[in-house]
């Protein structure tokens, strides 16, 4: 239990705040931040989890893991934005119409 | 030594605050630019939990990534939307003052509250000696032909995970619109600290990208973190007004970006033409096969990363 | 004969993978020739998907270990009697639609539609054949990337809207999941499914783990309460790509949850279980009544894609290799029929220009294959004999009662009684005129033809039930969570 607790504490408590400002916040740009901090939270608690022993080499498979998901994310976030900025081209806002009318 | 393992405990400690302090600032800023700094910031700061926890793959491919690039594409959203983003947060103090809506605020807030009480306490309950996939991984990382084994891992080993995420990316490509009419400031290319930086750096970044390739089989580095420097690179040349020629943008683009899938589907399929599994590469010349996978991955993947930011960022139908 | 057992030892699964991004690249690098090479591509596919049933019907599940590397240290293709009928299934669909959208689309559409949705078809079939936690993962992120892009193909306002929306749900979907699989790996040390369900234990890591996977996934498959963001995204989407959407998208986060609780599950107790049906209930209600108040036929439709999953959760708690079979064979028969009622819906809009129920104007007589193949759809949607609807739900109804859980036919037979209320509702508007006639824009016959063999496959799903469920279990998928 070395950098162990200090970072994966860190990682639960940014999943829970990005998860918290996903939930609260209506403007899309904000949400998209948040969702990438919730993706940095899960990544923090992956390796470091991985530190419980105290071996010289670290296991590999989660970095590997992290790489991967850190270029997803980036993936998923330059669509969210093209998205965002369509939405707000035509309709003037960039929240999300409340009323799902019909 | 124990004052440096306390020391270092202090740092990490410290370093985990600074994370969920500048997290926090960041979502709940009233000023959006000032929300996408705090972001670009906290990816840097990530980058140096990422060293302490010995992944400098990750520290590398974070800094890249997860704050240069994001950190870009969020910037120039951010300069194409209406309001300035403060907004909201005025709209979320007038709607806190009705009761119900704060009982249903107190509500989620001990949710979540709970929710990660609920993780810490599962974390104790994990098997305190742990050795994941390492000892596979070291048994089998002569037959790998890299010597660094998260190269292994994502070339080698879980391959056909990096060929479904290079997809991702280019559909992430394929998926975004041209978008609005939104006028660019053009403002941008007569800024002559702007030009002589781009001309400086963009060959040096052609050189830390091709570095960070090469040394990627035996240290630190990579496709991912290579193809990011060169994104970044394109993404100076981008801000500094330079606009590729019209015939550039078509099929060569095209044909490029395509690098990396394509050679990983030819990869892939070779191998099953002589009996082996997808993917399997001969052990002699792994470590040859993943170099080439490599470099044509990085190219593919600065390209799109690119293409990705000047989607974002321009407005007259520049898109390939 | 020779030619035989050459067949059988084709690489088929690696087929279905390779063809569709070779597909995917070759229709974005030749903009021009994407319909005909999209075109090919699909058909291919599928069959290649002929090939493996043909190899699992004949054989026993396909293994194939990706690089070499067997699991855990690799990633291992794995298809039993489950995958197979899931690739099956896809690949009619994703033919009928191929062959629909070929017409549908203008030039320009046509250019951005083919690579996005070679590469859904793709991470479909990947997801179908993996069975490695993290390698779903990324298959679901393609998945969920893929069908974004499409449902904001159009580019209106709506349909960026609900694609966004859809994209932010996804995203915290499997984020969740990834998280449970962070636990996953931490607490067993290994990422293949198959060496879980052996290492599994009952202790907080696993009942967290499993808790955030199942949120994440229920919130992917759009189960009430998670569901608000379907209606929104398959109304809006584009007549082929809301097919997609409701009839294959969705299945695959149920799929991975599925073969979660087969594996790993069974160890849990009933608790999960029932809380699966309960909220099922209330899917089947929820759905059902948004369905009736609709006033735009893609609306109805993607608010019965919530009252059909539904069901599919009611099957848990009674968790007999019958109730299985159920939703199993209402999950492909709602692919068919469901896919048949949007394309349908698609040739009326494609006809007079919006899709309002009250303003249907004569479309009996003049889209009568239309017409026939939203009837006929909507016949396995309700669960009138001989349809795979009604199979499904006399084998989850049969289950329930060998169980001596009886309860669970009162929401199964009510969601048949609302679901042929919506039905008829819109079958009948399509005999009346409308209060001001429309223009009428001639709809080709292939998109007619497709609506209508898709919604005959749904109804013949029924009478070659006995084959289709015997097929199902190659392999023993179900072992698992029968031997309770």
């Amino acid at each position: 239990m070395n950098a162990l607790l200090p970072y994966t504490l860190t990682g639960v408590g940014l999943f829970c705040l990005g998860l918290h400002a996903l939930l609260t916040h209506p403007h899309l740009l904000r949400k998209i931040l948040a969702v990438n901090v919730m993706g940095s939270g899960v990544f923090l608690i992956l390796v470091a989890l991985a530190k419980r022993s105290d071996s010289p080499v670290p296991d590999p498979v989660p970095q590997a893991l992290v790489i991967t998901g850190i270029v997803v994310a980036v993936a998923a976030t330059a669509l969210a934005l093209n998205l965002l900025l369509g939405l707000a081209a035509s309709s003037g806002k960039a929240e999300l119409a409340e009323d799902l009318d019909e | 030594m124990e004052t440096l393992t306390e020391l270092q405990w202090i740092f990490d400690v410290l370093t985990g605050c600074g994370l969920l302090w500048l997290a926090w600032s960041c979502l709940s800023s009233r000023n959006l630019h000032r929300a996408v700094v705090q972001f670009v910031s906290f990816g840097l700061l990530m980058s140096l939990a990422w060293v302490r926890l010995e992944a400098p793959d990750i520290a590398l491919a974070e800094a890249a990534i997860g704050a240069g690039l994001t950190g870009a594409l969020l910037m120039a959203s951010l300069a194409r939307l209406p309001l300035s983003g403060s907004a909201d947060i005025r709209a979320l103090k007038s709607a806190e003052r009705i009761a119900g809506a704060r009982l249903l605020q107190l509500l989620r807030n001990s949710l979540l509250f709970a929710f990660a009480l609920f993780i810490i306490y599962a974390i104790f309950f994990l098997p305190p000696e742990f050795s994941g996939l390492r000892e596979e991984v070291a048994t089998e990382i002569e037959n790998a032909g890299v010597r660094n084994p998260v190269t292994a891992v994502l070339l080698n080993f879980r391959g056909y995970d990096t060929f479904l995420e290079l997809l991702v990316l280019l559909g992430a490509l394929f998926g975004v619109r041209i978008v609005g009419m939104q006028p660019v400031r053009t403002s941008m290319t007569s800024e002559p600290v702007l030009n002589i930086l781009a001309s400086l750096l963009t060959p040096i970044l052609i050189l830390v990208a091709a570095y960070l390739l090469w040394i990627g089989t035996d240290g630190a580095g990579g496709a991912f973190q290579a193809g990011a420097v060169l994104g970044a690179g394109g993404v100076l040349l981008l801000l500094a007004g330079w606009r590729p020629a019209r015939a550039l943008m078509a099929s060569p683009f095209r044909s490029l970006v395509l690098l990396g899938p394509l050679a990983f589907v030819f990869v892939a399929v070779l191998p099953l033409l002589s009996g082996r599994a997808l993917l399997q590469y001969p052990p002699d010349s792994a470590g040859t096969l993943i170099v080439l996978l490599e470099i044509a991955a990085t190219l593919s993947i600065g390209l799109t990363l690119c293409a990705l930011f000047l989607n974002v960022s321009a407005d007259d139908g520049e898109q390939p | 004969m020779q030619m035989a057992p050459m067949i059988l030892t084709l690489p088929w699964g690696v087929a279905l993978i390779v063809m569709p991004v070779v597909g995917a690249l070759a229709c974005y690098l030749f903009r021009r020739a994407a319909k005909p090479l999209g075109l090919m591509t699909v058909t291919v596919t599928a069959l290649s998907a002929a090939g493996l049933a043909l190899r699992t019907t004949r054989a026993d599940s396909y293994h194939h270990a990706v690089g070499g590397w067997g699991a855990p240290l690799g990633i291992e293709l794995y298809a039993d009697g489950l995958s197979v009928l899931m690739l099956v299934a896809t690949a009619i669909v994703a033919c009928a639609i191929s062959f629909y959208a070929a017409r549908f689309f203008d030039d320009k559409e046509q250019a951005r539609f083919w690579p996005l949705w070679l590469l859904l078809l793709t991470a479909m079939n990947a997801l179908f054949l993996s069975r490695d936690l993290f390698n779903m993962y990324v298959a679901l992120e393609l998945t969920g990337l893929a069908a974004v892009a499409l449902t904001a193909l159009t580019g209106s306002q709506d349909a960026l809207s609900g694609a966004i929306r859809y994209l932010l749900a996804t995203m915290l979907g499997s984020l969740a999941y990834l998280l449970g699989v962070v636990f996953i790996y931490h607490g067993y040390g290994t990422l293949d499914l198959a060496m879980l369900g052996q290492l599994v234990e009952s202790n907080p890591v696993t009942w967290l783990a499993l808790g955030l996977v199942s949120a994440g996934l229920a919130l992917k498959t759009a189960l009430f309460p998670l569901h608000f963001w379907l209606p929104p995204a398959h109304a809006s989407a584009t007549p082929p790509v809301s097919a997609a959407l409701s009839a294959l998208v969705v299945k695959t986060a149920f799929y991975v949850l599925l073969r979660f609780w087969l594996e790993i599950f069974p160890s849990e107790g009933a608790a999960p279980a029932q809380l699966f049906g309960l909220l099922g209930c209330a899917a089947v209600f929820w759905g059902g009544v948004q369905a009736l108040r609709a006033r735009r036929l893609k609306l109805l439709i993607a608010y019965s894609t919530v009252m059909q999953i539904g069901y599919l959760f009611i099957a848990f708690p009674l968790g007999i290799l019958l109730a299985w079979h159920g939703a199993l064979y209402l999950l492909l028969s709602h692919a068919l029929a469901k896919a048949a009622m949007f394309l349908a819906a698609g040739n009326v809009l494609y006809y007079g220009g919006h899709d309002r129920i009250a303003d249907l104007d004569h479309v009996a007589q003049r889209l009568p294959l239309t017409v026939a193949a939203f009837a006929l759809a909507g016949v396995s949607i309700m669960g009138l004999p001989p349809s795979g609807g009604f199979v499904a739900k006399w084998l989850l109804i049969q289950a329930s009662l060998d169980t001596g859980q009886w309860w669970w036919t009162v929401p199964i037979l009510a969601g048949s009684l609302v679901a042929a209320a919506y039905v008829f509702k819109v079958v009948g508007f399509a005999f009346t005129q409308a209060e001001a006639p429309q223009e009428a824009k001639l709809v080709p016959v292939s998109m007619q033809w497709t609506a209508l063999v898709l919604a005959v496959a749904a109804i013949a799903l029924g009478l070659i039930a006995p084959w289709t469920l015997t097929w199902l279990d190659v392999g023993d998928p179900f072992s698992g969570a029968v031997s309770r």
